[in-house]
């Protein structure tokens, strides 16, 4: 009787921790139960993320080139204007075409941690320096365009408060393609927006 | 029954530690917002009250200056000021932030409009930036002289109230980093 008595207080209690870590256990797997299906979800979004990175290097490459290669020279010479326009001609230019090409060798970059997340939807390190670091990027891109629009909307309508003639309409096919890159940097802009918001409705957890 | 006890004890203490951690965040977003907002309407001001007048006529040079001569100066002037007010109105929500525990969504809004302030301040203070880099230097090649060499004054003004609107650029980028930091703290 002694014999059963120590046997039923031994078993009580392991059944009791066993009961216990039972439920731990299964709120454990619970919990990664529904993490996995929430994952379903951030699945759709990271690879969403990452077409939306392709097309933003596709676009910021374009509009790097295009305003490298913006050049016009007049056919005749006038005693007072130049007769040749390059983007190296406004410190302005230069600046957005080397701004834009940093920007696309970081999205180029960046695709190996978009993939990562694909491939780990519940990993919250990569979303995060991609957030951080995209909003870094967001930055200067938007710099990069704004200052170059602005000196293209100067171009196109001059100043007449400061004596600043408007050289488009000299220099038409210049100031097009100039005005071009200002727009495909402008749609990057917007592009990296998105990626931005992505992340961080990613980033949520349920 | 020992082990699972210290476990309890063990993650609460976690979660309390986590818990002061994002308190900390909380409190330290709702100062980066007040210094962000006082530094843009200083830059609004500042840009908004440029105003000079020279003493003298000459015949081809133009005797007044002001920001609305520049329409890349009065898009500097809305957008500041536009990012101002989100800035004061977004404090309650950082204030609720603080207080409350359960923000995952809140703070998610709280990313995207504070993404799309930072495009709107950093198109308004850098093409700001770029009128006034062509106000002090000129460019040689489109007959554009630099107006700084007559407003000198004016020059001055509009230079250092691009500072506060870069500064406030910074500070957003770092609330954006804070409020992801929080997000993804979360149990």
């Amino acid at each position: 009787m002694a014999k059963e008595s120590t046997t039923i207080d031994i078993g009580e209690p392991s059944t009791v921790t066993k009961s216990t870590s039972h439920a731990v256990v299964d709120e454990k797997k619970k919990s990664f139960v529904t993490a996995a299906g929430g994952g379903g979800d951030k699945r759709g979004l990271t690879i969403f993320d990452f077409l939306l990175r392709l097309a933003a290097i596709g676009i910021t490459i374009g509009a790097s080139s295009v305003m490298f290669t913006a050049e016009e020279t007049l056919p005749f010479f006038t005693q007072f204007l130049q007769f040749q326009a390059g983007y190296d001609d406004f410190p302005t230019f230069q600046f957005f075409v080397i701004a834009i090409a940093i920007v696309a060798s970081y999205l180029v970059l960046s695709l190996p941690f978009s993939i990562v997340t694909i491939v780990r939807p519940l990993a919250v390190a990569p979303r995060l320096i991609l957030l951080i670091s995209d909003t870094v990027v967001l930055t200067l891109t938007t710099a990069a365009a704004a200052a170059a629009a602005s000196i293209v909307y100067l171009a196109h309508n001059g100043n007449t408060n400061t004596n600043w003639l408007p050289i488009c309409q000299q220099f038409g096919d210049f100031c097009q393609t100039a005005s071009t890159a200002v727009v495909a940097a402008s749609i990057s802009v917007v592009f990296f927006i998105l990626l931005i918001v992505i992340s961080a409705i990613a980033l949520k957890r349920h | 029954m020992k082990s699972g006890q210290a476990e309890i004890v063990e993650t609460s203490k976690a979660i309390q530690k986590s818990g002061l951690m994002s308190r900390r965040n909380a409190i330290l977003e709702f100062i980066l917002r007040i210094v962000a907002f006082f530094n843009t309407i200083t830059s609004a001001i500042l840009m908004a009250t440029t105003n000079e007048t020279l003493p003298f006529f000459a015949q081809f040079i133009r005797f007044h200056a002001e920001y609305s001569d520049l329409p890349a100066l009065t898009f500097f002037v809305i957008a500041n000021a536009v990012v101002s007010g989100y800035l004061i109105l977004s404090l309650p929500l950082a204030f609720v932030h603080i207080v409350k525990s359960k923000t995952q969504n809140s703070r998610v809004l709280l990313i995207i409009l504070d993404v799309a302030m930072l495009g709107l301040l950093t198109a308004g203070a850098s093409s700001a930036a770029a009128i006034v880099y062509l106000a002090h230097k000129g460019n040689n090649n489109t007959n554009w002289f630099s107006i700084c060499q007559q407003f000198n004054s004016f020059c001055e003004r509009i230079s250092g109230s691009l500072i506060g609107s870069f500064v406030a650029v910074f500070l957003l980028i770092l609330l954006i980093l804070l409020s992801a930091i929080a997000l993804s703290r979360r149990h």
